[in-house]
């Protein structure tokens, strides 16, 4: 029996714990993630395996009845992060859903191993009708899990936001699917592939599936839901949604761009592109606003996934004007920033959660000073956020460094002034949002695990029970190795973009290599660390040698002592962005004077600051007041008499009757 | 044939004006029974022995007996609302009436020029606007029972005339139907009564939302 099938019968094992007796709840809950640990190594096993030893057969390719199941090189590689992040973050959860014990414990088990059957699913999906099966079981098991919580209300409000959104982007996929069918024999993928659409239809069809994924991704402005429902859902959850879930969006938009549209259009690459930018700048901008760590991190993915599909967009460009052979770099790009981000993001994911179970709190303003209470956290924290930040000898750094490798390609080969100036630009909003993610971090980190404590919650935080330690401590590991090595990755990557027909390997042992420029682009973190480690040395020595002294004392500051209460806060930190940006952000600022008994000493001031998400604001809010508007004109007709209701229906046939024999 | 029709279209029409529940359902069942003799006219022209009786006799136990019997025993309960009173005036649903009958002899011509059936299943039609706009017009519970049934009846006439006989199995089906609408119905009816202390359909507008 085919491993991976025997992966799925083992997440349905694991989703029937929940019908388990109340009394054994925790064994239910052992069993149900021990049975996702299992799954997962095997897809992971068998997708790594593929991988590494590409063959000429399907990695999967069975069926049952109408039913098919198909998994190539592009499934496979979303199959090995699927499994690695399934692994890692079921372990993590062995411990951190503890804390769900009596609180529909057994559901929350059940229901994340039909999430991850779910998400494998759709990428062993091999027909439309079991994609959209399986992309639909994995919208409402996601939906399920996020409103585990249901007491809270902005839990409540934040999945049925979420149930919404994530049902228009699967009416936007169908149209994509339905409309490709239209030309194709059966629904199988193998047939859409060899569907016949004229032109016009094929450009619908772009749009609706790119709206479709972009929901799913959150790019901007169809992003709404992701800050939202990231912070409602259990930790794990939110880990496992980000890292993954939001990945399998990629992995359709591939999908459909790869195999059933025939050859790239432009302006498809550049709305890709555009869109991608502008995604990854907002949403770096709101991120840098946040105080709830969770919001932070769920901005942050919708940034990553902004520079996936920037990347994809600018294969897709490569592609339209003819250079297929470069247009690698980006989509490889794009590929291994998939997977780096969905490592790091499910540490720091994680990691918020640890903060969260220490200090029962999700605002970093309330935090400070956890370094001294958690040391483990704090370190891995530091290395995810780094990576987050993209700083080099980090995982995080290689997929940009592709990307920005794919825009420099894409400047240095385009034909017309447009396409140069749109490179051009899209080099500077790289970078902006990567100066703006690295302040991001440094104010997450820094204002969490840094300084003095700024509230009693801190005083009682302890470290973390050990799986919950095992769990982060691999994606740690996983972060550095992959940062200091990343060549065996972009390798097998490529290969997987290439299919194998170029011979020409960007990556050895030592580093990267990119010469699609015209001249070579070298990143080899070996280099860049020993020359690192030398450096250090040096000035290591200059200081030894040099005898310098060191003195230890309190900070001067002007002559009394420093308080916890005069350290940078995290609103003070991003404030210089919130004034540069203001015309994007348009904060919501208020002062309230507030007089004390006595008139000439000391007035008491209220301060309010609100940056609300302007799209929210300026898009969904007057839709969704024109909607409730047009609905209660609607309302009209329904009176609430059956008579009446009989009534309508007695014109209709009239009408029909009429019209019929018209 | 056309005197039957002739006296369906009348029994209908009275159908109309009566406001009475006793007497309505009384007309229901004679309405029935004009069904009934259609449905064994029908029957002998197609088939013979007892084939060509069993749905007339069917019509005769179900729609002439049981149901009037089961609405009569409702109304026998409904003692201490004697006054029957429609907020639509009577003469609307005849004036009605008569207008669906010139419409559905348009709509028989038009589709069916020419046909030997034709005031038959234009009376059909008839019969099934008028059941419906029963429904619609009346208030209470039981006269809109009545208008169902009528309807139906419309309906089983025009595929009894389109089909000339349908098999037995989905003649069957049919009045099973019919027979557990109605007692669903009065099921349903007597709650109301013991709820709202009436049967006026008019207090389900309290049940929006």
């Amino acid at each position: 029996m085919n491993l991976l099938l025997l992966a799925l019968i083992i997440y349905c094992v694991g989703a029937i714990t929940m019908l388990l007796p109340k009394k054994i709840e925790l064994m239910a809950h052992y069993i149900a993630q021990a049975c996702a640990i299992v799954a997962s190594g095997l897809v992971l096993y068998k997708a790594a395996f593929y991988l590494l030893m590409p063959s000429e057969e399907l990695l999967l390719d069975t069926g049952w009845g109408v039913y098919t199941l198909q998994a190539d090189s592009w499934s496979a590689a979303f199959l090995c992060l699927t499994g690695l992040a399934g692994i890692v973050i079921s372990i993590y959860a062995i411990d951190y859903a503890k804390a769900f014990l009596g609180k529909r414990l057994r559901i929350l088990g059940g229901l994340w191993n039909v999430f991850l059957l779910s998400m494998v699913g759709v990428l062993l999906a091999g027909d439309a009708f079991t994609f959209l099966l399986t992309w639909e079981l994995m919208a409402v098991s996601s939906f399920l899990l996020v409103n585990h919580e249901s007491e809270k209300k902005e839990t409540w409000s934040a999945a049925f936001q979420y149930l919404v959104m994530t049902h228009l982007g699967t009416a936007a996929i169908m149209i994509g699917f339905f409309i490709i069918a239209s030309g194709a024999d059966s629904l199988t993928f193998a047939d859409l592939a060899r569907s016949k659409i004229s032109p016009v239809m094929q450009n619908i069809a772009f749009v609706a599936a790119f709206m479709g994924f972009a929901l799913k991704a959150g790019l901007v402005p169809l992003h709404v839901w992701l800050p939202n429902a990231h912070p409602a859902a259990p930790t794990h959850v939110s880990a496992l949604m980000s890292g993954v879930m939001l990945k399998i969006a990629v992995y359709g938009f591939g999908r459909f761009v790869f195999q059933f549209f025939n050859g790239f259009v432009e302006w498809q690459g550049i709305l890709v592109l555009v869109i991608g930018l502008i995604s990854a700048f907002l949403s770096v901008l709101y991120a840098i606003m946040e105080k709830d760590m969770k919001r932070i991190l769920a901005y942050s993915s919708v940034e990553n996934m902004g520079i996936i599909f920037s990347a994809i967009g600018t294969g897709m460009i490569l592609m339209s004007i003819g250079y297929g052979r470069l247009a690698m770099v980006a989509f490889t790009g794009a590929l291994v920033h998939s997977f780096n981000h969905s490592i790091m993001k499910a540490l720091m994911f994680m990691a918020s959660g640890a903060v969260m179970h220490a200090t029962g709190s999700k605002n970093i303003e309330k935090m400070g000073g956890l370094i001294k209470y958690m040391p483990w956290t704090a370190c891995f924290t530091l290395i995810g956020s780094m990576a987050l930040a993209a700083l080099p000898l980090t995982n995080g750094f290689v997929g940009e460094w592709l990307t920005l490798q794919g825009f420099a390609t894409l400047a240095t080969r385009a034909d017309g002034h447009l396409l140069r100036l749109l490179a051009a630009a899209a080099f500077l909003l790289f970078g902006l949002t990567g100066a703006l993610a690295l302040g991001c971090f440094v104010r997450l980190y820094g204002t969490a695990f840094l300084g003095k404590s700024r509230s009693n919650i801190v005083e009682k935080a302890h470290e973390m029970p050990f799986f919950m330690l095992l769990g982060m401590g691999i994606e740690t590991v996983l972060v550095v190795v992959l940062g200091f090595i990343p060549g065996p990755l972009v390798e097998t990557l490529q290969g997987v973009i290439s299919g194998g027909r170029f011979n020409t390997t960007m990556a050895d042992n030592f580093g990267i290599i990119w010469g699609g420029t015209g001249s070579y682009a070298i990143f080899s973190p070996i280099l860049l660390g020993s020359s690192l480690i030398v450096i250090f040395l040096v000035i290591y020595l200059a200081y030894k040698i040099g005898g310098s002294f060191v003195y230890q004392d309190v900070t001067w500051n002007c002559g009394t002592y420093p308080t916890e209460r005069q350290q940078y806060t995290a609103t003070g930190f991003s404030k210089p962005l919130r004034r540069a940006f203001s015309f994007l952000l348009k904060p919501k600022r208020e002062a309230i004077y507030l007089r004390k008994e006595n008139a000439y000493f000391g007035k008491q001031v209220q301060y309010k600051l609100a940056v609300p998400d302007q799209f929210t604001e300026r898009l969904y809010a007057p839709f969704q007041k024109h909607l409730v508007m047009t609905a209660s004109v609607l309302r009209k007709i329904q009176q609430g008499s059956v008579r009446l209701y009989i009534g309508y229906a007695m014109v209709a046939l009239i009408i029909v009757l009429v019209w019929g024999a018209m | 044939m056309e005197y039957l029709v002739i006296l369906l279209l009348l029994i209908v029409f009275v159908q109309t004006r009566i406001m009475d529940l006793k007497r309505s359902i009384y007309c229901l069942s004679l309405q029935a029974l004009v069904i009934a003799i259609a449905c064994l006219v029908v029957g002998f022209e197609h088939a013979e022995g007892f084939e060509a009786i069993i749905p007339s006799l069917m019509t005769l136990t179900i729609k002439v007996v049981c149901i009037p019997y089961i609405m009569l025993r409702l109304v026998g309960q409904i003692t201490d609302e004697t006054e029957i009173k429609s907020n639509i005036n009577v003469n609307y649903s005849t004036a009605a009436s008569a207008l669906f009958l010139l419409l559905s002899y348009m709509i028989i011509d038009k589709v069916l020029p020419a046909t030997a059936a034709r005031d038959i299943l234009a009376a059909s039609i008839f019969v099934i606007l008028t059941g419906l706009n029963l429904i619609v017009m009346r208030r209470r519970a039981i006269m809109q029972m009545v208008g169902l049934i009528t309807m139906e009846n419309g309906i089983y006439l025009l595929g009894l005339m389109m089909t000339e006989g349908l098999p037995l199995v989905i003649e069957l089906g049919v009045f099973l139907d019919v027979l557990i609408a109605v007692v669903v119905l009065v099921i349903l009816t007597s709650h109301l009564r013991l709820s709202f202390k009436t049967t006026d359909t008019n207090v389900l507008r309290k049940l929006k939302g």
